[in-house]
């Protein structure tokens, strides 16, 4: 290609603003993802961090009162974190679920949620699901 | 019928085997016999691709409760639409389809080939692409497998699925996805074959255009599905399944383009097949994102023994193609050089740089919780605030460019032509920024966009005017100047058509996210609150019940500025499921919408004493972004609907 001199010049403008975006944009937003007995390994340094935590709701934990923020317990391996978030909980949000959680842990060990996804059971696409009915 | 079904797969994997063998031969040898023959079995794939897709859709429909597929994605409280729609719910039903759409696309190439001797290759090249997933379907996820025992009650397709646009959202997406195949398939056939004259892209371009607008179809369609039935009040998320439909589009976006360029000064070969290299890729690692949910996402399809595969599919993929490519490298020099950084050409090359640097920049988010679990051993991730960050400036280049890009001349533009041409539209930017600065409007993400919507809406204005302006000298009068115009060049006017639907997307998005109001409340019976200009009270609580659920609404009369605008009912279901399903709840959200506004509430919570907890939403100008869709749509009809190049050709030669 014969490029001119002010064609290249352009071109490498853009490329570069272009990984300039990119490395500052995840710079700026990158999170952790952990699971809830990996954060608790990771304190203090996690206090006030912004991270993303996912473990499975404890069954019986749901507090949602009208009014008041959602609260629960999710866990993991063998450590168990208090999450409380104030935003709109999904549909499928329900005890033995798979939640992720992105937020900062206060000091008193509770965590501090403004985002809240819920995954469905893994079991999803398996056939236990359908036995489990027939032996009920 | 499921052994007639299983059958037919088996069959039509080893049939595509034959066709792509007779089209290797016949590409070898010249023999027309041969040919004609792989031709023949790739139509015959499609019937027996038919015939197991209407064996599923069959067991579908009448719950054929001892086949896995149909117990895992229906029951018998289905409604019959739902039941058919099953077909793309799960994973081997949804391979199945892949495989039956790249089929019928397989056949209309057969059957549309201006050349046999280039189609032989390209037959070739569809044939291995129809193998991979014919075998996935035949021996990894078959639709047809049945299960040990036969259970009564199927599990049920999710609530959430249960809603028109889902049931058509992922058709549309496929027929998006598989289409790529098809001008990939071009690309690599003139590449092996070595005849890289013009044909081969004319004709991908058709269908790359065809593919392009069901993408875009597919993504509107997701982002309206989300914001009615996923309840946040938003519409896109940046989720990697949403990031995987767009990546491809992206590509394909800049392909449309660039392959102007091409046809015109015979420039910029090698780059627009790297394009249809990469959306095809792209478009393949949509489908094991999806399908595979590798990525951890909030649409969590399972985990499956078809990663691998793919994985391995991806990999041959891009090294074949781009070894051929590199090969073929040579014979694919530009025929001339870029004259001048201000014209037409590099305009589109400017845009193409963008386009992909931002399927790159949605790449690397989207993949980022593996690659850095891959090399730190930690898994990182980077969510919406990095796709904004990156996304909105490139996304303002780039629209500024749709305003450019038609003002500036091929080869070399003139500074007077240039200060001409862009004076109107020029001025009209600068007609929108001073209006909303003076009516208060200080967010400036906000102002640059609007201003750059109106210099790019003008332009199109400006070339539609002065095409009419031309015929009318003529003495025609102007509405028939108008269509012969668009009729005698629609790949030009449609595409304007489709920028200014864009203008009208941006317009939405950029309205709906940066100036959307928000209140979570709790009321009890007879309490108001207000949001903008709205007025809502709380007038009755309701529960009611039928066959499929419990539901419970909350009723709010709606009044604007002191007048009554009508009653909104969020309401609360709880499915009645007798099978062992997950998911039974379902959040209705109620909307009031409006092209000044959407006005969203959701029923958060009931209490036990009759109150209720309320979330609105305010959300200035999200029609604009359908109605905006629907532009798009239509004009990309216009430039793909048939015979207004022949005319063209004809006139000019």
């Amino acid at each position: 290609m014969r490029a001119k001199p002010g064609f290249t010049v352009a071109l490498a403008v853009i490329a570069s603003l272009v990984f300039w975006l990119v490395y500052s944009g995840v710079r700026d937003s990158m999170v952790y993802y952990v699971t809830v007995d990996e954060l608790f390994e990771q304190v203090p340094e996690v206090y006030g961090e912004k991270v993303r935590v996912s473990g499975t709701v404890v069954g019986g934990s749901i507090r949602n009162d009208i009014g008041e923020s959602l609260r629960f317990t999710m866990a993991a391996g063998r450590g168990s974190l208090d999450v409380e978030y104030g935003g709109v909980v999904p549909d499928i949000f329900t005890d033995g679920v798979e939640a992720v959680v992105e937020g900062k842990l206060s000091e008193d060990d509770v965590f501090m949620a403004d985002l809240l996804l819920a995954k469905c059971p893994t079991k999803y696409e398996s056939e236990d699901s359908l036995y489990e009915r027939k032996k009920s | 019928m499921s052994d007639l079904g299983s059958t037919a797969v088996l069959l039509s994997f080893f049939v595509t085997l034959y066709a792509l063998a007779a089209s290797a031969v016949a590409a070898k040898t010249g023999s027309a016999a041969f040919s004609r023959s792989a031709e023949n079995a790739i139509l015959s794939v499609s019937f027996l691709l038919l015939v197991a897709v209407g064996c599923l859709v069959h067991g579908l429909v009448t719950l054929d409760f001892s086949l896995r597929y149909v117990a895992l994605n229906t029951s018998t409280d289905l409604p019959v639409v739902y039941r058919v729609t099953a077909l793309w719910a799960g994973q081997s039903g949804s391979l199945l389809l892949w495989s039956f759409v790249l089929s019928l696309y397989m056949s209309f190439s057969v059957i549309r080939s201006p050349d046999r001797a280039a189609g032989t290759y390209v037959n070739a090249v569809l044939c291995f692409v129809a193998l991979f997933f014919l075998f996935l379907v035949a021996y990894i996820e078959d639709p047809f497998e049945k299960l040990g025992l036969a259970v009564d009650e199927g599990r049920g397709l999710n609530p959430i699925l249960q809603n028109a646009y889902m049931a058509i959202h992922p058709l549309t997406l496929y027929v998006g996805y598989v289409g790529v195949t098809v001008p990939f398939a071009f690309g690599m056939g003139a590449l092996i074959s070595g005849n890289l004259g013009s044909g081969w892209i004319r004709n991908s371009r058709k269908y790359a255009l065809f593919s392009w607008t069901f993408l875009s179809v597919g993504l509107l369609l997701g982002a309206r599905w989300a914001y009615l039935e996923l309840g946040w009040g938003g519409y896109w998320a940046w989720d990697p399944v949403e990031n995987a439909a767009f990546m491809p589009w992206l590509t394909a976006t800049a392909f449309l383009h660039s392959v102007m360029i091409q046809e015109r000064r015979r420039m910029l070969m090698r780059w627009n097949l790297v394009l249809l290299i990469v959306t095809f890729f792209l478009s393949i690692f949509g489908t094991f994102i999806t399908r595979t949910g590798i990525v951890s996402s909030v649409h969590s399809f399972a985990r499956s023994d078809i990663g691998q595969p793919f994985v391995g599919f991806m990999v041959f993929v891009l090294v074949f193609s781009f070894a051929l490519l590199a090969l073929r490298s040579g014979e694919l020099r530009s025929e001339r050089g870029f004259e001048s950084a201000l014209s037409r050409e590099s305009a589109f090359l400017f845009n193409n740089l963008l386009f992909l640097g931002a399927a790159f920049a949605v790449f690397l988010g989207t993949i980022f919780p593996i690659l850095s679990e891959a090399v730190t051993g930690k898994k990182i991730l980077v969510g919406p605030p990095y796709f904004n960050a990156v996304g909105v400036p490139m996304g303002l280049v780039l629209i500024l460019l749709m305003g450019v890009g038609p003002l500036v001349s091929w080869g070399k533009s003139s500074s007077a032509n240039l200060a001409r041409n862009f004076l109107f539209p020029a001025a009209s930017g600068a007609v929108v920024l001073a209006a909303l600065v003076a009516s208060g409007m200080r967010d400036l993400i906000a102002l640059v966009t609007f201003s750059i919507c109106g210099f790019v809406a003008s332009t199109v204005f400006v070339e539609y005017f002065r095409g009419i302006r031309v015929r009318t000298r003529r003495g025609e009068n102007p509405v028939s100047a108008l269509l012969n115009l668009i009729s005698r060049n629609r790949r030009r006017y449609g595409g304007y058509v489709v920028h200014l639907g864009v203008v009208l997307l941006v317009v939405g998005i950029t309205a709906s996210s940066v100036f959307v109001t928000q209140r979570e409340v709790v009321l009890e019976k007879g309490d108001s609150f207000f949001l903008g200009g709205y007025e809502l009270v709380f007038t009755e609580l309701r529960r009611f019940s039928n066959d499929a659920k419990d539901g419970v609404s909350a009723e709010l009369s709606v009044a604007r500025n002191g007048r009554s605008v009508g009653v909104m009912r969020p309401e609360k279901n709880v499915y009645k499921y007798e099978g062992n399903r997950e998911i039974n709840q379902e959040t209705e959200v109620a909307l009031r919408s409006t092209f000044r506004d959407d006005l969203y509430i959701i029923l958060s919570q009931v209490g036990e004493s009759g109150e209720v907890s309320v979330r609105a939403l305010l959300n200035p100008m999200v029609n604009w972004i359908w109605a905006g869709g629907v532009v798009v749509v239509f004009g990309a009809f216009v430039t793909m609907w048939p015979g207004g190049e022949k005319r063209r050709r004809r006139r000019v030669g």
